[in-house]
C-alpha cells in the first residue's frame, strides 16, 4: 500500500466504491459496529475501516461470518445495552428531520401505494447505538423527502424519552449530511466531487440548512487499494455477498 | 421470559407505535418521568413451527439459530413439522437451535414443509413458485384461487408434496 498521495486525483472509482469509503470513514477503532442483512455497501465500508484505521473495531454484519451470536435476541440485547457504537441503515424515504422510513410509499396506512418489509430492528436500533448513519444510493426528490409518508424511526426524541443515541450523517452518491441534535434537522455536511450546491439543492427534497458546504475528501489511493485488494477478497469469502462484490468493487487495483 | 410486559429503548414517535396496542409509552417506575416503550408480553396459544429434526419423544433441533426457543417458551401450546423424524435427539446435536420435547405438545413429520420457502441447509427457495405466490397476493380474488388450489382442495400433505413440490428436489441429496 505505497501508492504515491499524488496520483489521487487522477484515481476513479464507482458510486459505490465512493460511498463504501465514506462509509469506513465514520468507524471508529475499538467501537462495536455493525450494520443489518441486505447492507453490502456498509458490510465493505465496516471491512475497510479495519484495513484503514480501526484495526480494533468489532464488526457485525448480519448475515455473514462477521456474526458473534446465533441469535438475534442477543444482538438485540447488546443495542439495548448501549454496546453498539455505529451502526447503519437505510430507508425509501430519508426526511430533514432524520425520520425514515422502510415501511410504505403512501400516507394512508390502510392503502399504501407500495408496501415495503418495514423492520422493528432499526426502530430500536435507532435509539440506541450511539451513532447511527443513514445512507441512500438514491439522492432525488423522491427519496430525499421534506417529510417522510411513515416514520419506522424518528431522528429526535423529547428530552424525557429513554434514548442512547441519534443518527450522526445521511450519505448518498452525492453529498454527506450531518445531523443537527440541537435543531432535529439534517443540514448538509460536504459535496462529493464533481457535484455542486446547485445539483444537491436540485435533487434535495429538505432544506439544506446551509449556504455553502466543504468538498468531501476523496478516496484516496490507499483506501481504493486496500478495498479492491483486500476488501473484495474478504466479501467474496462472505458468500452472503459474493456475487455483488465481484461485480461490485473494482478487481485489483489498477 | 413470563413477565406481563417489558421496556424497550426505541420506536417511540414511530408511526408504527400508532398501530399498535401492544406498545405503550410509560414513565419509569422508579424515576416518575423518563419515558420508555413498554411492550406487552405475547403468550401464543399455538406456535406451529417447521424445523430440520425430531425425535420421538419430541426433542427439536432446529437445523438454523432461529427464535424458536423462545417462541416455543412462550406458547401455551406448541406444534412442530420436521423434515425427518429420529430415534433420539440431544442438545449436543443441535448447538444453539435445541428445543427440548417438555416445550412440546406435538410433531408432525412433514418433508418439504417450508416449501415454497427454503430450508437451511436442505433445499432453497422455489423462485418459481414464490413468484406465483407474490402475483396472486396482489388481490384477494386471486389469493382465494390460490388458497383454495394450493391448500384447500388438497388432501393431504403428501398430495402437496406430489403435486407443487419440483420432481427433482424429491431425490434424496442436499440442495442449497
Amino acid at each position: 500500500m505505497t501508492v504515491a498521495r499524488d496520483t489521487i486525483a487522477d484515481l476513479e472509482y464507482s458510486e459505490t466504491e465512493l460511498m463504501a469509503v465514506l462509509m469506513s470513514r465514520e468507524v471508529r477503532d475499538g467501537e462495536v459496529s455493525a450494520c443489518g442483512a441486505l447492507s453490502q455497501i456498509p458490510a465493505t465500508g465496516l471491512l475497510l475501516a479495519k484495513e484503514m484505521h480501526a484495526p480494533n473495531a468489532e464488526l457485525i454484519i448480519l448475515n455473514t461470518v462477521f456474526r458473534p451470536f446465533h441469535t438475534s435476541r442477543q444482538f438485540h440485547f447488546l443495542a439495548q445495552r448501549g454496546e453498539l457504537g455505529l451502526f447503519f441503515v437505510s430507508g425509501v424515504q430519508i426526511d430533514g428531520y432524520g425520520n425514515y422510513n422502510l415501511h410504505q410509499i403512501g400516507t394512508d396506512p390502510d392503502h399504501p401505494e407500495v408496501r415495503f418489509p418495514g423492520g422493528y430492528g432499526g426502530g430500536m436500533i435507532y435509539y440506541c447505538a450511539q451513532r447511527t448513519v443513514v445512507f441512500r444510493t438514491e439522492h432525488t426528490r423522491r427519496s430525499l423527502v421534506e417529510r417522510v409518508d411513515f416514520i419506522s424511526a424518528a431522528g429526535s426524541s423529547p428530552d424525557n424519552v429513554l434514548r442512547l443515541g441519534n443518527p450522526s450523517k445521511l450519505i448518498t452518491p452525492k453529498a454527506n449530511f450531518r445531523f443537527d441534535k440541537e435543531a432535529g434537522r439534517l443540514r448538509l455536511d460536504s459535496i462529493h466531487p464533481s457535484y455542486t450546491l446547485e445539483e444537491i439543492r436540485e435533487n434535495t427534497g429538505f432544506d439544506l440548512g446551509v449556504t455553502s458546504a466543504a468538498a468531501t475528501p476523496a478516496p484516496t489511493a490507499e483506501e481504493l487499494h486496500a478495498l479492491r485488494s483486500v476488501v473484495r477478497p474478504k466479501m467474496i469469502e462472505t458468500g452472503t455477498y459474493a456475487a455483488w462484490a465481484e461485480r461490485s468493487i473494482g478487481g485489483a487495483t489498477k | 421470559m413470563g413477565v406481563p410486559y417489558v421496556p424497550v429503548i426505541g420506536l417511540v414517535g414511530t408511526d408504527l407505535l400508532k398501530r399498535r396496542d401492544d406498545m405503550v409509552l410509560a414513565p419509569d417506575p422508579f424515576d416518575g418521568k423518563t419515558v420508555s416503550v413498554v411492550a406487552k408480553a405475547m403468550r401464543p396459544d399455538v406456535a406451529v413451527f417447521h424445523v430440520d429434526k425430531a425425535d420421538r419423544n419430541g426433542n427439536v433441533s432446529c437445523g438454523y439459530p432461529v427464535e424458536a426457543v423462545i417462541l416455543a417458551e412462550a406458547s401455551r401450546h406448541v406444534i412442530v413439522t420436521a423434515e425427518e423424524i429420529v430415534d433420539r435427539l440431544d442438545e449436543k446435536d443441535a448447538a444453539g437451535t435445541f428445543v427440548p420435547s417438555i416445550l412440546v405438545d406435538a410433531v408432525v413429520h412433514a418433508p418439504f414443509g417450508s416449501h415454497p420457502a427454503g430450508m437451511t441447509g436442505r433445499y432453497a427457495p422455489d423462485k418459481v413458485h414464490m413468484k406465483e405466490y407474490v402475483a396472486a397476493s396482489r388481490d384477494d380474488a386471486a389469493f382465494a384461487e390460490y388458497l383454495k388450489t394450493h391448500v384447500f382442495d388438497v388432501e393431504s400433505h403428501a398430495e402437496y408434496v406430489e403435486r407443487f413440490v419440483p420432481r427433482e428436489w424429491q431425490r434424496p441429496t442436499r440442495a442449497a
